[in-house]
C-alpha cells in the first residue's frame, strides 16, 4: 500500500544550446561550461524552488532531490546544498536525498556531518539515500571507477558507524582512514535517518540493499524489468531471514497530468527535452568507465535492455517518447487515466513509497503547478486508497520461484 | 627450448604464484618483453625477428590477456616485484636483457631503480611514468578502446599489425579482452595518471645500460618525454623512430628490431 508520495524534478538546466550538443554527440561531462549562464540558472532555481515548496505545501509527503555533475540534466551538483536550502524553506514533508554519491568522496565523514546538520535543521525530515553515481561522474570527479563499489561500501560503513557508535574511534579501511572519527554533529533521527538505495542497473546494488534491509527505489525502469529487481531482493531477503514488505520497495516514475489525456501527452514530451532523450547523450565509454559496471550487471537482462533502450545512448536517442510510454517509463493522462496507469504500476510493484517525477524540461511553471494541483487533489488520494491486486498485477508471481 | 624461426609456443605456466599466459619462442639467451597498458595481442613480427637471436619470453602480465588477476596487484611497484619473481620462477639466466613498452617500460625502470642485478640491458619503448613538460599524456579513460588503438599508431591505415589485430571487425571476445585489459590499466594507472611523482628522482639511481626508443609521432606520450627519460637515467641513450606512434614494435617492426639488436649486441 502506498504510504508516501514525493515530488521530484531533476531541475534541468534547460538554457543550453542543444544544437551544439547534437553536433558534438554529447551534452555532458565534456560539454563546454561556457554554455552555462549563472543568471539563467538563478531564474531556473527560483522557479524550481517555488514548485518544490508548492508541492510540499499542496499535499505531497515531501520532495526528492539528487546529485549530478558536469551535466545540464540537473542543477543539483550537491544534494546536500539543495537539501539544506529545503530544510529551512519548507515547513513540512520529508526531504528525500537520492542521494549522496558516496564513492566520489575522499572524506565521507563530511557527508555524515552534512546530513546530520540537515537532519537537525529540518527537524528530522531527512531520508538519506546513497548512490554510486553515473559512470561519467567517476570521470568528472576523477574517482577510480575500479573501486567505485568498494568505496561505496566502505564510505557507507564509516558513515553509519559514525552515526551509531559513540566517538572517538579510529577507522583503518582499504580506502578510508581516520585517526579520529568523532563528528560533533549527529543526526536528530535515531539511530539515524532512514537509508534508501535507489538504482537502475546493478543487481549488486539490489542484493546489497536487501542484505542491509534498506528500501530499494527503482528509478523509472521499464516496468517489465521490475520483476528482476524485486525477485532478487526477495531472494536475498529470504536468505537473510526476513520477508520484505512494501516498505522495502520504492518506485520513481515520470508522470505528466493535465486536464485531458491529449494535453498531458503533449506536455509529457518535455520529459524528453534533451535531443529527444530524458537523460541526454554520452558515448558508451563515459557511461561505463573501466570497472564501473560488473560482469553480472553487464550481463543482466535489465542492462541488455538498457543498452538497447536507454536514453543515455551514444550518438542519439534510441528510446523515444512513444516507446517510453509502452515501457511505462513515463505515464501521462488526465487524472482518471493517470490513476489507472499508476494503479497498474502499484499492482506490479506494491511500493510503500512512490516518487512522482512531475516536471521537466521546458514545461511552463503554470503547467507544472497545475500538474501539482491535479496530483495532490485527485491522483495522490486515489493511489493511497488503492489496494494492490498482486494477483492481477504481479508479473513477479509468474516468475519461477 | 629451440624452435624454428617464426614458431612460438603459447602456454599457461605457474609463475610467482599466478597462472600466466606465456608466449615464448626462439633460441639463445633469454630476452624478456614487458607489454604496454594495452596488453599484447599476439606473437608480433618484431618478436619473431628477435627470436632469431634470443629466446623471447612474452608473458601477459598479471591482470592482462588471459593471465590471472590477483587483488593484491594494484600498482606498478607491485607488478615490478612480481616480474622479478617471475623471471626467477621461469629460471631465466640473470642478468638478462629486457624490452618494456609504455607501462612495461615503466615497470622495467622501476625494477632497475631497486635491483641492478636483474637486467643486463634495458630497452624502454615510449615508457610511461614521467609527466610531459609540455602537454599531457593522452587520456585512455576518456576514450573508447578502439580510439585508443587508433591513437597509438601514427598511420594505422598503413600498419599491417594494426589491420591484423585492431582494424578488423571485433568479436565479442575481442571487445571483452580489450575491456579486461583496460580495467587493469585503470587499476594501475588511474591516479596519478600514467606517472609517478617520485620516478624522476628514482631514475637517477639506475646503473643498467639503457636505450630509450620513441616514436616521433607518439600521440599517447609526447616524444618530448624521451629526452626527459634519457637525461634522468645516467648514461642512457635515445633513439627516435620517424613516422612512428606509441607502439614502435608494431608500427615499425624492422626499424625497431634493428635499433634494439644494435643496442643489445653492443
Amino acid at each position: 500500500m502506498v504510504q508516501d508520495v514525493y515530488f521530484f524534478t531533476e531541475m534541468g538546466y534547460t538554457a543550453y544550446p542543444q544544437d551544439e550538443a547534437r553536433r558534438r554527440g554529447y551534452n555532458n561531462l565534456m560539454f563546454p561550461n561556457e554554455h552555462f549562464s549563472p543568471e539563467r540558472a538563478q531564474a531556473l532555481y527560483a522557479m524550481y524552488f517555488d514548485e518544490l515548496l508548492y508541492a510540499s505545501e499542496a499535499g505531497f509527503d515531501g520532495v526528492m532531490i539528487n546529485e549530478h555533475h558536469n551535466n545540464p540534466l540537473s542543477m543539483m551538483p550537491s544534494v546536500n546544498v539543495i537539501g539544506a536550502a529545503l530544510a529551512r524553506t519548507t515547513r513540512k514533508g520529508r526531504i528525500v536525498f537520492l542521494g549522496n554519491v558516496l564513492p566520489i568522496h575522499d572524506n565521507p565523514l563530511r557527508v555524515a556531518e552534512e546530513v546530520a546538520m540537515i537532519d537537525i535543521l529540518s527537524g528530522g525530515r531527512v531520508t538519506c539515500g546513497f548512490v554510486r553515481g553515473l559512470g561519467q561522474e567517476s570521470l568528472a570527479t576523477n574517482t577510480n571507477p575500479i573501486y567505485n563499489r568498494e568505496r561505496f561500501d566502505e564510505a557507507h560503513d564509516v558513515i553509519i558507524k559514525a552515526w551509531t557508535t559513540p566517538g572517538p574511534f579510529r577507522w583503518e579501511g582499504r580506502h578510508y582512514e581516520y585517526r579520529v572519527v568523532n563528528p560533533w554533529m549527529r543526526p536528530l533521527q535515531k539511530p539515524h535517518p532512514p537509508i534508501w538505495i535507489p538504482g537502475v542497473v546493478s543487481p549488486e546494488s539490489v542484493r546489497w540493499a536487501a542484505e542491509h534491509r534498506y528500501p530499494y527505489v527503482a528509478l523509472a525502469p521499464p516496468l517489465n524489468t521490475v520483476d528482476e529487481i524485486y525477485d532478487l531482493y526477495d531472494e536475498v531477503a529470504a536468505a537473510s531471514g526476513y520477508t520484505p514488505t512494501s516498505e522495502q520497495r520504492g518506485y520513481a516514475i515520470r508522470v505528466c497530468v493535465a486536464d485531458t489525456d491529449e494535453q498531458a501527452y503533449e506536455e509529457g514530451r518535455h520529459f524528453f527535452w534533451q535531443l529527444g532523450t530524458s537523460f541526454g547523450i554520452v558515448p558508451r565509454h563515459w557511461m561505463a568507465p573501466p570497472g564501473y559496471m560488473s560482469r553480472a550487471a553487464t550481463n543482466s537482462r535489465r542492462q541488455q535492455m538498457r543498452v538497447g533502450a536507454t536514453n543515455i545512448t551514444p550518438g542519439g536517442p534510441i528510446n523515444s517518447y512513444e516507446e517510453a510510454h509502452a515501457t511505462y517509463q513515463i505515464v501521462t493522462g488526465s487524472p482518471d487515466t493517470l490513476i489507472k496507469k499508476l494503479e497498474h504500476i502499484i499492482d506490479v510493484v506494491d511500493p510503500a513509497y512512490m516518487i512522482l517525477w512531475g516536471r521537466e524540461g521546458l514545461m511552463s511553471h503554470e503547467v507544472a503547478v497545475h500538474g501539482i494541483d491535479l496530483l495532490t487533489r485527485e491522483v495522490i488520494p486515489a493511489i493511497k486508497a488503492y489496494r494492490a491486486d498482486r494477483e492481477r498485477g504481479r508479473q513477479r508471481a509468474t516468475v519461477s520461484r | 627450448m629451440t624452435t624454428a624461426p617464426g614458431a612460438f609456443t603459447e602456454s599457461f605456466v605457474e609463475a610467482a604464484g599466478l597462472r600466466i599466459q606465456l608466449r615464448h619462442g626462439g633460441s639463445g639467451t633469454p630476452l624478456l618483453i614487458l607489454h604496454s597498458e594495452l596488453g599484447v595481442p599476439g606473437w608480433l613480427r618484431a618478436y619473431e625477428e628477435l627470436a632469431r637471436h634470443f629466446t623471447v619470453y612474452l608473458p601477459s602480465l598479471p591482470g592482462f590477456g588471459q593471465s590471472a588477476r590477483p587483488d593484491w596487484i594494484v600498482s606498478i611497484r607491485d607488478l615490478a616485484a612480481w616480474v622479478t619473481w617471475c623471471a626467477r620462477d621461469l629460471k631465466l639466466a640473470q642478468p638478462l636483457p629486457v624490452i618494456g613498452t609504455s607501462m612495461g617500460g615503466w615497470i622495467a625502470a622501476e625494477i632497475a631503480t631497486i635491483n641492478a642485478g636483474l637486467f643486463s640491458r634495458m630497452v624502454l619503448v615510449g615508457p610511461a611514468g614521467l609527466q610531459p613538460e609540455d602537454g599531457h599524456v593522452w587520456d585512455y579513460f576518456m576514450h573508447s578502446n578502439r580510439e585508443a588503438f587508433t591513437q597509438a599508431f601514427c598511420d594505422p591505415a598503413n600498419a599491417p599489425e594494426y589491420a591484423c589485430y585492431y582494424g578488423k571487425e571485433w568479436t565479442t571476445e575481442d571487445e571483452a579482452q580489450a575491456e579486461w585489459n583496460r580495467e587493469m590499466s585503470a587499476r594501475l594507472l588511474w591516479k596519478p595518471y600514467m606517472r609517478s611523482h617520485t620516478l624522476p628522482a628514482l631514475l637517477g639511481g639506475i646503473t643498467t645500460p639503457t636505450l630509450v626508443v620513441w616514436g616521433r609521432e607518439d600521440a599517447i606520450i609526447p616524444v618530448s618525454v624521451c629526452q626527459r627519460y634519457a637525461r634522468a637515467i645516467p648514461g642512457a641513450t635515445a633513439h627516435v623512430l620517424e613516422r612512428c606512434g606509441h607502439l614502435p614494435e608494431m608500427e615499425r617492426p624492422e626499424a625497431f628490431v634493428e635499433v634494439v639488436l644494435d643496442f643489445l649486441a653492443a
